[in-house]
């Protein structure tokens, strides 16, 4: 008898696997499927930004991008893309990531930790890319006007407090 | 009264079943327009729960 129930249970668990792999093998196929796209959609990175005319020339005044929700973020390597969002501040452009500070953001976000290691990276706005450098503030009264430009353009909670103490991560897209 | 002959025939047209849904799954992402970005929607709605 207690056999008989041993692999009843054993058989329940087998059940609850197998109906679990139907969602991840959703999730699984949508990100397969997005890392061949030129351009992230949501969550999933792409592959690389190839599409739209390349910036050359003078630094853009980049107060356009108060207009823009979302830009897509590309690093050289490696070589994929993710959506994020932006903010200009005294004419420099910012991005930013939350999550940093707790073990399934860090895992979800990877990209913050790549672009410090290698910040060679390709925005795409608006359709058009732009070749930048990447570079990591941890600190500094910059954060003050950097965190209440993202808190009016986004309703965030972000602040110079929380950028100091490592749960969320910014960087300047510099010129390359 | 548990039948354990039965239930194993019970259990491989399961298996087939899911490996049907699994098949259908994928082909539904792939090609139907839409299927992949309500996977996708879905699933940051769940990650983004859990980072917090």
């Amino acid at each position: 008898m207690e056999a008989a129930s041993r692999a009843l249970v054993t058989r329940a668990l087998i059940v609850i696997g197998c109906l679990l792999l139907i969602p991840i093998t959703a999730v699984l196929a949508a990100a397969a499927k997005q890392r061949f796209a030129d351009g992230p959609n949501r969550l999933f990175s792409s592959g690389p930004l190839v599409a739209g005319e390349l910036h050359s020339g003078p630094e853009p005044d980049w107060s356009f991008v108060d207009d823009v929700q979302t830009i897509e973020l590309q690093l050289l390597d490696p070589p994929r893309a993710r959506r994020i969002w932006t903010t200009e501040h005294d004419g420099r452009l910012y991005v930013w990531s939350g999550y940093m500070g707790t073990m399934v953001g860090r895992l979800w976000k990877r990209w913050p930790i790549q672009a410090e290691r290698d910040g060679r990276a390709v925005l795409r706005i608006d359709g058009k890319r732009y070749e930048r450098q990447l570079v990591r503030i941890e600190s500094g009264e910059i954060l003050d006007g950097i965190t209440d430009a993202i808190r009016d353009k986004y309703p965030s909670r972000l602040t110079r407090e929380s950028v100091e103490a490592g749960d969320s991560w910014v960087f300047e897209a510099a010129p390359r | 009264m548990w039948d354990p002959d039965s239930a194993d025939h019970l259990m491989k047209y399961f298996y087939w079943c899911i490996a049907a849904a699994l098949v259908v799954t994928v082909l539904a992402v792939l090609f139907i327009p839409g299927a992949d970005d309500f996977v996708e929607r879905t699933f940051q709605g769940y990650v983004g729960r859990a980072a917090r």
